[in-house]
């Protein structure tokens, strides 16, 4: 081979290898972006008069009497729209039959898009649902939501795929006490709106209305919480005993070699694995609980990182350096003495770091808890039932409100709000941990 | 005289500091012992729960048939085509996962200087906390509509999906493993190559790599067991249909897996009493367990041979 051919592949290999690191950062970048960016949507959003009212009526915040006068300039504006759907309702009854067969469900459709944009018209019994009682309370479902006033949506299934069609429906009520309507909300859906920029801070606490169509989410926060606190609780103690026994009393030999490749094995069980573990053993052998709970739940992550814990503890125990262990010894302290008040003190930040990592990944974790601990919605669990409670948590609602819910579209920014939630108490765990493992290398090194 | 009384213990004190000392390792061990023996209690309790489900022709449709009817007034548990799709898809994922993987490895321990690589650990170690039902999120919500609309996909939740994204969470695993394996080659390796005229490209491909080859193994078999075992993701973006591709690597086409059908099924099984699809349920536990012990044994079995070999050099 020649000398340039050499060296060409060289580079290429080189480039290949670069390569390789800007695609891991590019997945990143993806990953996180469209959350981050999205994500900040259900914190911070554009508001509209129906945001505040929901507000007012739902969590009693903001001011009652600013939002009277605001209420009533709004419903002035409103009612050339509720005066054009009225006006048209009796012009229908004096229409030839044909025109009225024509124009009947197109006027319905509009009607009902009315309905969801502003709310229900006023004097007409208040719906069930609390989704129903608002009209749009985010500006850009508002745009959107304007939309399906304006156009009439249809699919066109002439080519190999669907392509959707949208028809304005004003030319359909040209000349009819209809056609205000479409002018008005074409040009005048910011006054009729009044979106204002709005930050709501509470949605990490809220409770959620109506399967989260408002509010926060709350008692996924707090769910959350008690899982990845109450899995540290118990997988702490275990695991810093563990790894001080592997590090400084275990001898090498059949048994040693036993536990250790039973924790190794630990390590490698699947996590929904852990899950039925949970159901099979905790619950309907155990019997912690009734059923589904807080306590189940934890029991079972505790499990999951468990051999985590043990291996950031050993590492933690022996990078210590020796020398600290002999002068104790020499002192005359008693190997507990010398455990307690030399090297676990001198180990701290290392088994700090291995914890906070695992914390986050008992939060972030959701195969383990969907058999024993979630549930899809509840209030916030208060800490006397734990032994008896499901819970809702961040991580199981994530699942279940962007599958199963009944108005996946609907309901997009609690999503992303949820997901950017949860990525960033990971996040958070683990910066606290790197700014940790920083500080114990900088420490070793004097 | 007295003084240095003092400082000798009496029989009794020394007798009461073995005692306490025998004490203080008993409870040591006996609290290593619960955390390390939990994973035979796993062992045995799934399995308890799984072998109801061995009875007769049931164990030869399980791993035979392709008719998953689980909830049907006769109910059939073939499971053929859950194997098969867990099979597809975690194979898919490593395959894309691998090649990356390792080159990232050789640019961290190779290439890169010191003070860019540790900008960009922490980019591994980012991607490998994000939580998995967030990238389960991010697949159905970003990912499916974006193959629906690129690749004409009938729908955008199908094993490529899952594939792509599995690959992402065990680029982490296979990455930092390899690494480790890379360092741990030496030195010495790779000035004794440079020495003799190698480029770099020739130094890593011919001495470095294949000196950290059981390393490297151990690393996709990580990333096996990472992509096999993982749920959330597989269950939101692998479209959940107990079927075989045809052709099998028709990636387009929606699969399921034995996590997602473990998670998505326990929820309509009758949890108390353990009906047969219940025990079904385990039953596909305890095979991901089996698979799982064989990924580590062949792991452990490969590492060492390497030391043996390295020990006998």
């Amino acid at each position: 081979m020649t000398m340039w051919k050499r060296k060409l592949l060289d580079r290429l290999f080189s480039g290949s290898a670069y390569g390789a690191i800007a695609v891991m950062a590019f997945f990143l970048v993806i990953v996180i972006g469209p959350i981050f960016l999205k994500g900040i949507g259900a914190y911070l959003f554009e508001g509209t008069i129906d945001y505040r009212r929901m507000m007012l009526n739902q969590f009693n915040r903001g001011d009652e009497q600013v939002l009277d006068v605001e209420w009533a300039e709004v419903k002035q504006e409103r009612k050339i729209i509720y005066d054009a759907l009225f006006a048209f309702e009796k012009e229908l009854d004096n229409m030839s039959s044909s025109r009225r067969r024509e124009l009947k469900p197109a006027f319905k459709q509009t009607k009902e898009a009315v309905a969801i944009l502003l709310g229900p018209e006023p004097g007409t019994p208040l719906p069930a649902l609390p989704r129903r009682l608002y009209g749009q309370t985010r500006w850009e479902r508002a745009e959107l939501k304007a939309k399906d006033v304006l156009f009439e949506e249809s699919w066109d299934y002439s080519g190999a795929q669907g392509k959707k069609v949208m028809t304005p429906r004003a030319p359909l009520f040209k000349g009819t006490a209809l056609e205000p309507l479409f002018s008005k909300v074409e040009k005048d859906l910011e006054s009729l709106m009044r979106p204002e920029r709005t930050f709501y801070p509470q949605f990490l606490t809220d409770k959620s209305i109506d399967a989260h169509f408002f509010g926060g989410i709350g008692p996924e926060v707090m769910g959350t919480i008690y899982l990845a606190l109450g899995a540290m609780l118990i997988a702490v103690p275990l695991g810093v005993i563990a790894a001080i026994y592997f590090q400084e009393y275990a001898k090498e030999g059949f048994v040693f070699s036993l536990l250790r490749s039973c924790v190794n094995t630990l390590a490698g069980v699947p996590s929904v694995v852990f899950g039925l573990f949970g159901l099979a053993f905790f619950i309907n052998t155990l019997r912690v609980s009734p059923g589904k709970s807080v306590v189940a739940g934890a029991l079972t992550l505790a499990l999951l990182v468990l051999p985590t814990v043990i291996r950031a503890a050993e590492e933690a125990i022996a990078s210590v350096p020796h020398t600290y262990k002999e002068a104790a010894l020499s002192l005359g302290a008693g190997k507990w003495r010398t455990i307690l008040t030399v090297i676990l003190p001198a180990a701290l930040p290392g088994i700090l770091t291995g914890i906070v990592i695992s914390m986050g990944r008992a939060a972030g974790e959701t195969a383990p808890i969907i058999f024993t601990a979630a549930v899809s919605v509840g209030p916030i669990v208060l800490p006397s039932e734990i032994f008896t409670t499901s819970t809702p948590a961040l991580s199981w609602n994530l699942y279940n409100i962007c599958t199963e819910h009944e108005a996946v579209d609907e309901i997009r920014h609690v999503q992303y709000g949820m997901a950017l939630t949860l990525v960033m108490i990971v996040l958070a765990l683990n910066t606290l941990a790197i700014v940790l493992r920083a500080k114990v290398s900088r420490k070793l090194k004097g | 005289m007295k003084q240095t009384e003092q400082f000798i213990l009496s029989e009794a004190d020394l007798r009461r500091r073995k005692f306490f000392a025998i004490l203080g390792q008993t409870f040591l061990f006996a609290i290593t012992s619960v955390a390390a023996l939990a994973v035979l209690a796993i062992i045995f309790f799934i399995a308890r729960d799984a072998l109801p489900f061995f009875s007769g022709s049931r164990t030869w449709a399980f791993f035979t048939s392709k008719e998953w009817y689980p909830t049907s007034a006769t109910p059939k548990f073939g499971a053929a085509a859950i194997f098969a799709g867990s099979f597809i898809v975690t194979l898919t994922a490593v395959l894309f996962a691998v090649p990356p993987g390792i080159l990232a490895a050789v640019c961290l321990s190779d290439l890169l200087p010191f003070n860019v690589r540790q900008v960009v650990k922490p980019v591994v170690e980012i991607l490998a906390a994000i939580p998995s039902v967030v990238y389960g999120f991010f697949a159905l919500v970003v990912l499916a509509p974006f193959l629906q609309d690129t690749l004409g996909a009938a729908s955008g939740v199908n094993a490529l999906n899952a594939s792509i994204i599995l690959a992402i969470m065990a680029l982490p695993t296979i990455v930092s493993v390899s690494e480790d394996a890379l360092q741990a080659a030496g030195r010495e390796l790779r000035e004794g190559s440079y020495a003799l005229g190698a480029t770099r490209a020739e130094t890593l491909l011919k001495v470095v790599i294949p000196s950290a080859m059981s390393g490297i193994f151990s690393a996709v078999l990580l990333g096996i067991m990472r992509a096999l075992g993982e749920t959330m993701v597989v269950w939101m973006a692998s479209g959940n249909a107990a079927q075989i591709p045809s052709p099998f690597y028709n990636l387009l086409q929606p699969i399921r897996t034995l996590t997602a059908t473990i998670a998505g099924d326990m929820g309509e099984a009758d949890q108390m009493t353990g009906s047969a699809h219940y025990h079904v349920l385990f039953a596909m536990g305890l095979s991901l367990l089996i698979f799982s012990f064989l990924c580590n044994l062949a792991g452990e079995w490969v590492v060492n041979r390497q030391r043996k070999r390295l020990r006998g050099a």
